[in-house]
C-alpha cells in the first residue's frame, strides 16, 4: 500500500516511534556544540529530517513577456525586467512557487518529526534541493537535530535554524533567540533589448555598464530579499540574520534570434527574537586573546 | 571592560542568566503575523553580537551591483605598462557597486557600513562581461563618540569598512573610528622576454630584473593610490590592508593588482586596550 501523503510516511513515524520509546538521543552536532547547546538548557532529543520529492514541469511561460514569444521580440528599443513575484504573461511564478513548496513541506516534515519526540526547536537545519534524473523530479531535504528546552514553558510553535550549537548558544546568551530559518526566491526574466546588446557587444572595446544586465540583477536581487524580509516578518521576528545570498545569471533562446537572460537570486536566513529587553546583554563576551598560532 | 568585570561575568550559567525559560517564553508569545519593525543583516552571529556591543544598531542588509562591460587593450608584448583602460573599469564598476550601496544605507539613515564585501564575477554569458557587487550591513550609533563629532566619515556619507564585526569592536575599544574602505588598483602587463634574453638565461639562476621591476611598479602604483584615497579623507591610517593579485581573465602576464584597507581616524589620543586574558584553546 502506498502513504497517501499525510503526516509522515510510515518509515519515519516507526523511527520517530522508536527514538521516543528508547531514549537514545542521536544529534548531528559537533561535541562542543552539543555541549554549548546543553549549557544554556536546550537538551538534544534526536536527529530529524523531513523529506519530499516534487515533479516541477511547469516553471511558467519561460520568455520575458516581450512580444509575445516570437522572434519579434529582437526589435523591442528596451524591456523591464520581469521578477517572479510581479508576474504579468512572462516570468517564472509557479517555478518559484514550486520551490517555496518544497523547501516549506521539507521543512514542516522534519518539525512533525521534532514534535513528535517531544522537542521545541531544531538546531544547525540544512536545507537542500536537488535535481532528480532528467525528469522534473526535484528531491527537497531538511535535517537538523531537535532539541527540547529545560523549561516549563512551551513556544507556541517550534523554533528551527540553521545556526550551529555553539552559535544558537552564543545567541541566546546575548538574549536573543532564533524563531525560524527562512529563504527568498526571486527567478527574473530580461529580454536582451537593442541597448542591451550595444553595451555587452564584445568588439566595441569600451569601458560601459551593461545597464540592462545590472537591472535585471539588482531586480532579481531585491526580490528575493524582499521575499526572504516578508517571510521572516511572519515569525513576528525582531531581527533576520542572512546566512547565505547567492546569484546565478544564464541566457535562454526562447525562439530564433530572440534571447532573455534569467537570475535566480536566493536569500537564506535565521529569523530572531529577542527575549532581553535592556541595552546590554546579560552576559557580556569575554575579550580572550587565543594561544593559537 | 577590564578584566575583573569579565571574570566575574564569565562562569555564569544558564539558569542564572534566565535561559532558557525567559527565551521559551518568548517562543511562547510569539504570534506569526503580527507586524513588526524588522531589521536583516548580513553578519554572523558573532559579529552580529559584537557590533551591537560595539554600541550599534544593525538597520539593515545594503547592497550594490553593477554589471559591466570591461573594454579590450593590449598590452606591448615586450614592454611592462599600465593597462590604463582596464585599470580604469576595475574603478568605475566599483565605484559604481559602492556608491549603489552607500545610497542604499543613505536611504535607511544609517552612520555607518560594517563588513563590506566586494566581489567580481566574470560572467559565462558575455565576453568581457563582470559583475561588480558590494555588500555589507548598515548600523547605526546608539550614542555619537564619546569625543564629540558623528560617526559619519568628514565627507558626511555614512563610513564604509571591510573590517569584521570581530575587528571593528576592537578598533573602537582601541579608540579609533573607521572612515572608510579606501582602495588603490593597477592592471598592469609584464613584458615577455626577448628571445635571446630568455635564451641567456637557459640553465641560469638569476633574477630577471624586467619582471621585479614590473611587479614593484604594478604594486607601488595600487598601494599609492590607496594611500591618495586615505589622505584625501583625512585619515590618520590604514588597516586591515590586503595586496591582491587578481588575474581575472586577461592571461598570464596581465593581472590586476588591488588594494583595499579601512582608513581610521583616531577618536581619543591613548590607544591603551583593557588586558586581554590568554587562553589555550582545547579545539585544534
Amino acid at each position: 500500500m502506498t502513504w497517501d501523503g499525510q503526516g509522515l510516511p510510515p518509515a519515519a513515524r516507526a523511527r520517530i516511534e522508536r527514538a521516543r520509546t528508547d531514549r537514545i538521543a542521536t544529534s548531528l552536532l559537533s561535541p562542543g556544540g552539543q555541549a554549548a547547546v546543553q549549557s544554556v538548557g536546550l537538551d538534544p532529543v534526536g536527529e530529524v529530517m523531513g523529506c519530499i520529492v516534487e515533479q516541477i514541469g511547469w516553471s511558467g511561460w519561460g520568455g520575458c513577456g516581450v512580444m509575445g514569444f516570437g522572434g519579434r521580440g529582437y526589435l523591442a528599443a528596451s524591456a523591464p525586467t520581469v521578477t517572479s513575484s510581479r508576474g504579468g504573461y512572462g516570468g517564472y511564478r509557479p517555478y518559484v512557487d514550486a520551490l517555496y513548496r518544497g523547501y516549506d513541506t521539507a521543512l514542516s516534515r522534519m518539525l512533525t518529526e521534532a514534535q513528535a519526540l517531544g522537542a521545541d526547536g531544531v538546531v544547525g537545519v540544512r536545507w537542500t534541493q536537488e535535481r532528480l534524473g532528467e525528469g522534473g523530479a526535484h528531491e527537497f531535504v531538511a535535517r537538523g537535530t531537535a532539541v527540547r528546552a529545560r523549561s516549563s514553558i512551551r513556544p507556541a510553535y517550534l523554533f528551527s535554524t540553521d545556526l550551529s550549537g555553539t552559535e544558537v548558544t552564543r545567541l541566546i546568551h546575548a538574549g536573543w533567540v532564533p524563531a525560524g530559518l527562512e529563504l527568498g526566491i526571486s527567478v527574473s526574466i530580461r529580454h536582451d533589448d537593442y541597448a542591451t546588446r550595444m553595451a555587452a557587444r564584445s568588439w566595441s572595446g569600451q569601458n560601459v555598464e551593461v545597464p540592462g544586465y545590472t537591472e535585471l540583477v539588482t531586480y532579481a536581487r531585491a526580490d528575493a530579499r524582499d521575499r526572504f524580509e516578508q517571510r521572516a516578518a511572519r515569525h513576528g521576528a525582531d531581527a533576520a540574520t542572512v546566512s547565505d545570498m547567492s546569484l546565478e545569471v544564464y541566457s535562454i533562446e526562447p525562439s530564433d534570434g530572440h534571447v532573455d537572460h534569467v537570475a535566480h537570486a536566493t536569500v537564506l536566513g535565521n529569523a530572531v527574537l529577542r527575549f532581553h529587553a535592556g541595552r546590554a546583554a546579560p552576559t557580556r563576551s569575554l575579550s580572550v586573546l587565543p594561544l593559537t598560532r | 571592560m577590564t578584566t575583573d568585570e569579565t571574570a566575574s561575568g564569565a562562569p555564569q550559567d544558564a539558569a542564572s542568566i534566565g535561559v532558557p525559560e525567559d527565551a521559551m517564553r518568548r517562543l511562547a508569545e510569539m504570534r506569526p503575523g503580527q507586524p513588526t519593525s524588522l531589521f536583516t543583516s548580513d553578519l554572523s552571529v558573532n559579529e552580529f553580537l559584537l557590533v551591537r556591543e560595539a554600541g550599534f544598531r544593525p538597520l539593515g542588509l545594503v547592497l550594490g551591483s553593477s554589471i559591466y562591460h570591461v573594454g579590450f587593450q593590449m598590452g606591448k608584448w615586450s614592454q611592462n605598462q599600465e593597462l590604463g583602460t582596464l585599470t580604469q573599469a576595475m574603478y568605475h564598476a566599483r565605484e559604481l557597486a559602492m556608491t549603489r550601496m552607500e545610497a542604499e544605507a543613505d536611504l535607511l539613515g544609517a552612520d555607518g557600513i560594517v563588513g563590506v564585501r566586494l566581489d567580481i564575477e566574470f560572467k559565462e554569458f558575455g565576453n568581457d562581461l563582470a559583475e561588480f557587487i558590494a555588500v555589507g550591513t548598515a548600523v547605526l550609533g546608539e550614542d555619537p563618540p564619546a569625543t564629540g563629532g558623528t560617526w559619519k566619515a568628514n565627507t558626511g556619507k555614512p563610513f564604509t569598512s571591510d573590517l569584521s564585526g570581530q575587528d571593528f569592536w576592537t578598533l573602537l575599544e582601541a579608540g579609533y573610528a573607521p572612515l572608510g574602505l579606501v582602495m588603490g588598483s593597477c592592471v598592469y602587463h609584464i613584458a615577455h622576454q626577448r628571445f635571446w634574453q630568455s635564451m641567456g638565461n637557459v640553465g641560469q639562476n638569476v633574477e630577471i630584473p624586467q619582471f621585479t621591476e614590473g611587479l614593484y611598479d604594478a604594486r607601488e602604483l595600487a598601494m599609492s593610490r590607496m594611500q591618495a584615497e586615505a589622505e584625501a579623507l583625512g585619515a590618520e591610517g590604514i588597516v586591515g590592508v590586503q595586496l591582491l593579485s587578481l588575474p581575472h581573465k586577461w592571461g598570464g602576464h596581465t593581472t590586476e593588482f588591488f588594494a583595499i584597507g579601512t582608513a581610521v581616524r583616531p577618536l581619543r589620543p591613548d590607544h591603551v586596550i583593557s588586558k586581554p586574558q590568554l587562553t589555550l584553546p582545547l579545539s585544534g
